[in-house]
């Protein structure tokens, strides 16, 4: 499922009855109307719809030109009512009814109803239009949301079973005109509707801006859509600004360059580690600000492929697939040499999937593996691999060499630094470590086919809720990266993960949910299907001109609340 | 001479089918595909075969190959799977954009490198001549890379000129120009550098011939012997390579026109290859043959009209 930062309070979502949009901007002083901000992206979107394209350009073109019914605010992690003014759910939990907004129209003048919530879930469902991409993202238990609408200003949506989540899952579904897309959605044309050879004018939205010139290769041009619904806490309508440029740079170095010299206000991503240090230089002579955003919530993952049979005829399954293997590298990698030489100090060390960062759903009482790499030896020694010959390295009961091969993602520095420390660490303790490094899809495809070894990889946790990541927690997920395809739990622990998890998420019970994902977590610690060493501090630069940000940590960190961003005049 | 402009036509067109079917082949040979990059790990088995089927790439690569192949030869090149315009739409574009790189650092390299050829190849000694032939081959040894990312430094440094782009929003033709500073030296330098070096040792070589020592003996102005008569000789190294340095120019530069954020074919291809956007690739690559063709065939028929033993 997709990620938006869902941090807190699900609770907030079930709460009988929504809240009233947050001010814009805190009370503060308001912020100077006019002007332009410019922001650079790496790569072109692939399309003008979140619906037939999932990357990173395509969503942040989403964040600056449509609105949902429901926003999770990044920064805090409460739901808020966007278009939805208020809601309130069945005693089952099934049900929630939702008001709508009064007064919205799209940015082509068309008024904002309850038909174009319905048309919305149909698109997303649709085979010949969202589904194959956002389907699932959607689907509750394997089945889709049920939606009607009971008057223009009513919809009640129903979900197929209790899910403690509920509407923080409407986060990931931008409200889609059905006056315009209506015809290409039974037409079978929706994927193309909005593709990027749609003429600018045809696209239309609910958010704070509205795309007004499209130059491939070069820029993107939004212009502020004078219709948006939101205004500041002093009724000042929003957005500030006049205009958002996106230009496209795919050289990192050329953006960087860019931001140092203040020639872009923004990125849409984080700085690399490396790049933090002209940055603070920049920063420190007052063109920049140099924003820490704190830990990562998604660390770099290190897994064995744990697939039954994946390594049928291969004297290694003994002790590849042994959780002894695993504990004696999680015990054999020294995590603070890790934080300091894969993010160059900017780190801290982890020891699962869920980071300090994640406020609510990280169990600080997780045992901390130290790092001992004579108990990792021992452990070694238990599943059958000593030093025979006494080069220092281990060989198995045959005499062949303890060794196997981590597929990584070629391009990604930190990943790339990631995978030569697991080998410099795992060679102190006799393990011979190969890295494959592999470009980005190649490396994907081995994961998916099960022809790997080892991986190390960038594992986005796509919501900080774990009711919204089953397809990594449950066996039979899509995302169970270690054993994908699961038809029943491989292991009884995974089996026992898979109970855990359903009840955390039929649940309402906040303090319950928490306390069963604990137990998860302890389960996951002590089997190690993934391994995390580390995850990268965040720091977002932006021009010193620039306010009314709320930067948060996951992409785009600056660019998720657009409609408050304002410059100094 | 008729023959041998077929037979060179014909060659033409057979690098144009080997280049773009080869790479069609290879992207698709390739494990993983633009669904799997584009999805990543967090796609269901069941929303990957959905995305498959969608764009095609579910059926058997001979399929995939002779349907590409038939619509190609009617020069329909496919929709590109990453943002579903049309192939020859965006190769058209992003060409256009090549050759006003393309031609305008040809007309810097040859007006800067050829004079000083002529210079340094008939002035032995002195400090200007080995300044210049130093200057030479270090740019010569610069790879493409190292050159744009030094100017688009120095460009940040100072101010002079922008670091990326096109254009700025609403600029004009001067602002164009502008842009164009940076990712024209980066072409021009190591190419004027080139032409600097062929014709500095072929009208080295030149001068020494008799007919031209004839001349100089007839008292004929030394700087009119050189730049009427040698020059006409020495420039037959560098004839024979023009053609095909204007198709590898045309064809795009990955280095260049990435670094410097110029949306031409260069950055179109590279783009292509990473989201594995097969038709996309084979477009960029039948244009790039077909433009390193045609260079070719200019260098084959001026080669063979100042040779004609070269017609054998």
């Amino acid at each position: 499922m997709r990620g938006l930062a869902a941090l807190l309070a699900a609770a907030a979502v079930a709460a009988c009855g929504g809240s009233p949009a947050p001010p814009a901007n805190g009370g503060a002083a308001p912020p100077a109307r006019g002007g332009q901000v410019i922001a650079s992206v790496r790569t072109e979107p692939q399309s003008f719809s979140w619906y037939t394209q999932h990357d990173g350009t395509t969503d942040l073109v989403t964040f600056l030109t449509q609105a949902r019914l429901v926003r999770v605010d990044r920064t805090t992690g409460e739901v808020e009512a966007w278009l939805a003014e208020s809601w309130t759910r069945s005693n089952d939990g099934l049900k929630y009814t939702i008001k709508l907004r009064p007064n919205v129209t799209f940015a082509d003048g068309h008024p904002f109803t309850a038909d174009d919530v319905v048309f919305s879930f149909a698109a997303a469902y649709a085979p010949n239009g969202g589904g194959p991409v956002m389907g699932g993202d959607m689907m509750v238990g394997g089945k889709p949301l049920v939606v009607t609408a009971t008057d223009p200003a009513t919809v009640v949506i129903t979900f197929p079973l209790p899910f403690a989540p509920g509407l923080r899952l409407l986060d990931n579904l931008p409200m889609l005109p059905k006056h315009r897309l209506e015809a290409a959605l039974k037409a079978g044309t929706f994927a193309n509707a909005w593709g990027l050879s749609t003429p600018v004018s045809e696209i239309t939205g609910l958010g704070p801006y509205v795309l007004t010139e499209y130059l491939p290769g070069q820029r993107m041009i939004f212009s502020r859509n004078d219709r948006y619904f939101r205004k500041d806490a002093d009724g000042t309508a929003l957005p500030h600004l006049d205009r958002v440029i996106v230009e496209i740079v795919p050289d990192q170095n050329g953006q960087l360059l860019r931001m140092e010299t203040v020639q872009t206000d923004m990125m849409s991503s984080e700085a690399r580690p490396e790049d933090y240090a002209s940055l603070k230089r920049a920063a420190d002579a007052g063109r920049l600000q140099l924003l820490d955003l704190g830990g990562a919530l998604d660390p770099d993952s290190f897994w064995i492929n744990l697939k039954p049979g994946a390594f049928a005829g291969d004297p290694r399954a003994s002790w590849l697939q042994s959780e002894e293997l695993r504990k004696a590298i999680s015990l054999g990698v020294n995590r603070k040499t890790f934080a300091d030489t894969v993010y160059l100090g900017a780190g801290v060390p982890v020891w699962g999937p869920i980071t300090p960062a994640n406020k609510k759903w990280y169990s600080p009482d997780l045992p901390q593996t130290p790092h001992d790499p004579a108990q990792a030896r021992r452990l070694l020694a238990s599943a059958g691999l000593t030093d025979r010959n006494g080069d220092g390295m281990l060989e198995d009961s045959s005499g062949r060499p303890a060794r196997f091969t981590i597929t990584t993602q070629k391009g990604q520095t930190a990943v790339e630094r990631g995978a030569q420390v697991i080998r410099d660490e795992l060679k102190a303790i006799g393990l011979a470590v190969d890295i494959a490094a592999l470009e980005g899809n190649t490396a994907v495809r081995s994961f998916m086919t099960g022809t790997y070894e080892a991986g190390y990889f960038h594992v986005g946790m796509t919501d900080t809720d774990p009711g919204l990541q089953l397809e990594y927690w449950l066996s039979g997920g899509g995302f169970h990266i270690w054993d994908l395809g699961q038809k029943a739990a491989a292991t009884p622990w995974e089996k026992e993960i898979d109970g855990l998890m359903a009840k955390q998420t039929a649940t309402f019970d906040e303090a319950e949910r928490k306390k069963i994902f604990d137990d998860v977590q302890k389960i996951f610690a002590e089997h190690l299907p993934v391994i995390n060493f580390a995850a990268p501090r965040i720091f977002v630069p932006a021009s010193s001109r620039v306010t009314g940000l709320k930067p948060a940590v996951l992409r785009p960190q600056l660019l998720w609340s657009p409609d408050t961003l304002a410059v100094r005049q | 001479m008729i023959s041998y402009l077929f037979r060179r036509l014909l060659f033409a067109l057979f690098l144009v089918f080997t280049v773009s079917s080869a790479s069609l082949l290879i992207v698709e040979l390739a494990p993983g595909d633009y669904v799997t990059g584009s999805l990543g790990l967090q796609a269901t088995p069941a929303e990957v075969a959905a995305l498959r089927a969608r764009y095609g790439l579910d059926r058997p690569l001979a399929t995939q190959y002779f349907d590409w192949l038939s619509r190609a030869a009617r020069f329909d090149f496919g929709q590109s799977l990453a943002n579903g315009r049309p192939v020859a739409e965006l190769i058209s574009a992003a060409a256009v954009n090549t050759a006003m790189l393309a031609v305008t650092a040809l007309l810097l390299a040859t007006l800067v490198g050829l004079p000083l050829g002529v210079f340094s190849g008939t002035h032995r000694g002195g400090v200007l001549t080995a300044t210049i032939r130093a200057s030479s081959v270090f740019l010569l040894s610069m790879p493409p890379l190292l050159t744009s990312l030094f100017l688009v430094f120095l460009a940040a440094r100072t101010g002079w000129f922008p670091i990326g782009g096109m254009n700025a929003i609403g600029g004009g033709f001067v602002d164009r120009l502008h842009h164009m500073v940076v990712p024209v030296l980066a072409l021009a330098l190591p190419l004027s550098a080139l032409f600097e070096r062929l014709q500095a040792q072929a009208t080295s070589e030149v001068v020494t011939q008799p007919f031209v020592l004839a001349t100089f003996a007839r008292g004929v102005p030394r700087s009119r012997v050189i730049w009427r008569d040698a020059l006409k000789v020495a420039l037959k190294p560098i004839a024979s390579i023009y053609g095909l340095v204007v198709g590898t120019l045309l064809s795009g530069s990955f280095a260049v026109e990435v670094i410097t954020t110029w949306p031409g074919l260069g950055s179109l291809m590279l783009n292509a290859l990473r989201a594995r956007d097969v038709y996309l690739v084979a477009g960029c690559a039948a244009a790039g043959s077909i433009f390193l063709a045609a260079g070719t065939l200019a260098s084959d028929v001026a080669l063979a009209y100042v040779d004609p033993r070269a017609r054998e």
